[in-house]
C-alpha cells in the first residue's frame, strides 16, 4: 500500500509567471532516493477534501537535492496553491518516487538521446538531461521543446547553463506556438511536417538511440507517429503523458433520502454509459454478483477485496464493504467501493463504474 | 502546448497512458482485468509445471521444467507489481487463491472462467504426466506467442514494457517445449502418447482465445488494450500449430 511521508519545502523559486520549482527535504531521505524521470504524488486537503496530484522531479541524480516543477493550471486547486501561497518551511506529504520514464544508465555508452517536451512536460526530461550528461560522459542529448511563447518556457536559463557546462553535448530546439522565429520549422505546433523537417535538417533519425516524449495527448500522438515513421521502434520510445485533465475534485456521494426498512434494494448501475436498475437482496449477494447476474459486464478479478479491479463509485445510498485491502481511506471517503465486497444498506443505491 | 484532447479520442488514435493518475475509471477496470487474467494464468501455469519437475525424464528436461516454473512466477510478479501501483494488495493477491487447484481431467469448461480466479480456462486442467505437460506447453507456448503480439502493444506503457521484457522468455519456454517434443517423438510409444496429449489439449488451448465476436474485445480495442480480434489470433495459432508440429510428423 502506498505510504505518505513528510517533506519540508526549503525553497520556492518562481521560474516563470505561472510555474514554481520547489526544493524539498524529505525526513526519510532513503525513501526518496529516485531515478531520473520519476514523479512524486502529493496529497493535501482543500476545503475538507483530499486532493492528490503528481508532479515530476526535475533534479538530476547528482544534484544533491530533490526538486519538482509545478505549473499553475487554470482552476487547479493544488497547482494554484503551490504557485501563489506555498512558502519555504511548509511541510508537504508525498509518496516515494515512482514511474518508469527512464532507461538504465550506461557510463561507457555514447548514446544520442532525443527528448520532446511540451510545456511543463519538460520537468522529468530536465531530470533525465541533468543525469545523463553527468553520468554518461559520452552521451549527447537533443531536446525539442515546445511552448506557447518565450515567457512560458520553464528552465530556460538552466538549459542555457547546461549547454555551456556540457559544450556540444546538449542541443535545444525551441518550438514556439505563438511567436515567429527566424526558422519557420520552429514556429507553430509540432505536426507531421515539422517532424519530417526536423529529421531532414536537424536530427539524423538513425543516430538516435532512445527517445523520450512528455507532454499533452495530441503532442504525444504526433511525435510518436513521427518517430515511428522515421524508423524508431516502440521499445526505443519512452512516454510520459502529462494529461490535460487530471481529474477535478470528486463529489462526495449524496445521502439517500429513502427510508431503509425493506429487505431488498433497488440498485442502479452504470457501466460504459449504460444504466440499468434492478432489485437485489440486502444480504447474501454482493453488488458485483448482482450486477453480473443482470448480464452487466462489470470488471472484476479476485473477488476477495485485494485487487480493486471492481472499483466503482457510490453516487447515492449506502453500502457496506466486508473486506477492503485495496482502497485507501481517502478513496472510501469519496464514495469508492469494491463492488465484490459490497452489500447495500439503503433501500436504493446508485453506483457507477464510469466515474 | 496546452491543446487538450478527449482521452477516449487519444486512446482510439493509438495514444498511450503512463501512470495511474492519467487512467480513466473504465479503462482502469479493463486494464486491471487484463493484468489479473495474465497474473492468475502465469501463477496457475507455474503451479502446474512445478508438479512436472519430478516427472522429467532427464536432467535437461528437469532444468527446463524448473525454469518454466520459476520464470512464469517471475512474470506474474512483474505484472502484479503494476497492479500494486493501482492499489492492489500484492502480498495478499499472490496467495488469495490455491494456484495448483485443478478440475477433473474430463471436465469441459469451454471458454468460461471457472472458480474465483481469472486464469484462462486451459489452466484449470491437470497434466497427465510428462508427455502431456510438454504437449500442452508447446500448444500454449504458440498461443502465448500470439497473445504477446497484442500484449506488447497495450496502451498502458509501463505494462507494455513489462510484456516486451517477458515476451522473449516466454518464447524460450516454447523452444524448450519443442525440444522436449522432438525427443519424445523419437520412439513409437512417445509419438502415440504425444498424439493423444495434443488431441486433448488442442481444443482447450483453442478455447483460451475466447469467443468469436466478443463484446469485451470491442471495449478493450476502444481503449487500445487489444488490437486484433480473438478469431484472428486463433486462426494464426492454428496455422502456427500446423507449421511447427508438421515437421515432427504430428500435424
Amino acid at each position: 500500500m502506498a505510504r505518505f511521508h513528510p517533506l519540508e519545502v526549503t525553497e520556492v523559486r518562481h521560474d516563470t509567471r505561472d510555474s514554481v520549482i520547489l526544493t524539498l527535504r524529505p525526513q526519510d531521505a532513503q525513501a526518496f532516493a529516485f531515478t531520473q524521470g520519476q514523479y512524486l504524488t502529493f496529497r493535501r486537503e482543500f476545503d475538507g477534501e483530499e486532493l492528490r496530484r503528481s508532479y515530476s522531479i526535475c533534479s538530476g541524480l547528482d544534484d544533491g537535492c530533490l526538486r519538482v516543477g509545478i505549473r499553475r493550471v487554470d482552476g487547479g486547486a493544488f497547482s494554484t496553491w503551490a504557485n501563489e501561497t506555498l512558502e519555504p518551511g511548509a511541510v508537504l506529504e508525498a509518496m516515494p518516487p515512482t514511474g518508469s520514464f527512464h532507461v538504465p544508465l550506461d557510463p561507457s555508452a555514447a548514446r544520442h538521446y532525443l527528448g520532446f517536451a511540451g510545456g511543463s512536460g519538460i520537468t522529468p526530461i530536465m531530470s533525465i538531461i541533468r543525469t545523463v550528461l553527468a553520468r554518461e560522459p559520452k552521451a549527447r542529448f537533443t531536446l525539442v521543446y515546445a511552448n506557447r511563447q518565450i515567457s512560458t518556457i520553464m528552465f530556460r536559463e538552466e538549459l542555457e547553463d547546461l549547454k555551456n557546462l556540457h559544450l556540444g553535448r546538449l542541443s535545444v530546439l525551441h518550438v514556439l506556438e505563438q511567436e515567429a522565429q527566424e526558422i519557420d520549422l520552429f514556429t507553430g505546433r509540432i505536426d507531421a511536417d515539422k517532424m519530417a523537417g526536423l529529421f531532414r535538417h536537424w536530427v539524423d533519425p538513425a543516430s538516435v538511440d532512445q527517445a523520450f516524449i512528455c507532454g499533452p495527448e495530441p503532442m504525444m500522438l504526433t511525435i510518436a507517429q513521427g518517430l515511428r515513421d522515421h524508423g524508431l521502434t516502440d521499445d526505443r520510445i519512452k512516454f510520459e503523458l502529462f494529461a490535460s485533465g487530471q481529474p477535478g475534485r470528486a463529489k462526495r456521494p449524496a445521502p439517500s433520502k429513502v427510508a431503509d426498512g425493506a429487505e431488498a434494494t433497488e440498485a442502479t448501475v452504470t457501466l460504459d454509459g449504460a444504466t440499468r436498475t434492478f432489485r437485489m437482496p440486502k444480504s447474501g449477494v454482493t453488488l458485483l454478483d448482482a450486477a453480473l447476474a443482470q448480464d452487466i459486464d462489470a470488471p472484476y478479478a479476485c473477488k476477495a477485496g485485494v485487487c480493486s479491479t471492481c472499483r466503482a463509485k457510490v453516487l447515492e445510498g449506502e453500502v457496506e464493504m466486508a473486506v477492503n485491502h485495496a482502497l485507501e481511506d481517502y478513496e472510501v471517503r469519496l464514495g469508492y467501493v469494491l463492488t465484490c465486497q459490497c452489500t447495500p444498506l439503503s433501500d436504493r443505491v446508485v453506483v457507477s463504474y464510469d466515474q | 502546448m496546452t491543446e487538450t484532447m478527449n482521452i477516449d479520442d487519444y486512446l482510439a488514435q493509438g495514444g498511450v497512458l503512463t501512470s495511474p493518475a492519467n487512467v480513466p475509471p473504465r479503462y482502469r477496470g479493463e486494464l486491471m482485468r487484463l493484468m489479473a487474467s495474465f497474473v492468475d494464468s502465469e501463477l496457475a501455469a507455474s503451479a502446474g509445471f512445478a508438479d512436472t519437475i519430478n516427472d522429467a525424464p532427464g536432467i535437461t528436461s528437469r532444468i527446463a521444467a524448473c525454469r518454466i516454473t520459476l520464470e512464469k512466477a517471475d512474470h506474474a510478479e512483474r505484472v502484479l507489481r503494476i497492479m500494486g501501483e493501482f492499489g492492489a494488495d500484492t502480498a495478499r493477491y499472490a496467495v488469495h487463491h490455491p494456484w495448483a487447484a485443478r478440475v477433473a481431467r474430463d471436465t469441459d469448461l469451454g471458454t468460461r472462467r471457472h472458480g474465483s480466479d481469472m486464469r484462462l480456462s486451459v489452466f484449470h486442467y491437470p497434466f497427465a504426466g510428462w508427455v502431456d505437460a510438454v504437449a500442452m506447453n508447446v500448444l500454449m507456448g504458440l498461443a502465448t506467442g500470439l497473445q504477446m503480439t497484442e500484449l506488447t502493444r497495450v496502451s498502458y506503457a509501463p505494462l507494455a514494457e513489462v510484456f516486451r521484457a517477458i515476451a522473449p522468455r516466454e518464447a524460450r519456454h516454447l523452444e524448450l517445449g519443442l525440444r522436449g517434443l522432438t525427443e519424445i517423438v523419437k520412439t513409437d510409444t512417445g509419438r502415440t502418447e504425444a498424439q493423444t496429449a495434443l488431441a486433448y489439449w488442442q481444443p482447450r488451448v483453442a478455447a483460451s482465445f475466447g469467443t468469436t465476436a466478443s463484446a469485451r474485445f470491442e471495449t478493450q480495442k476502444r481503449f487500445g488494450l487489444r488490437h486484433r480480434p480473438n478469431e484472428a489470433l486463433r486462426a494464426d495459432w492454428e496455422a502456427a500449430v500446423a507449421d511447427r508440429l508438421g515437421p515432427l510428423g504430428l500435424g
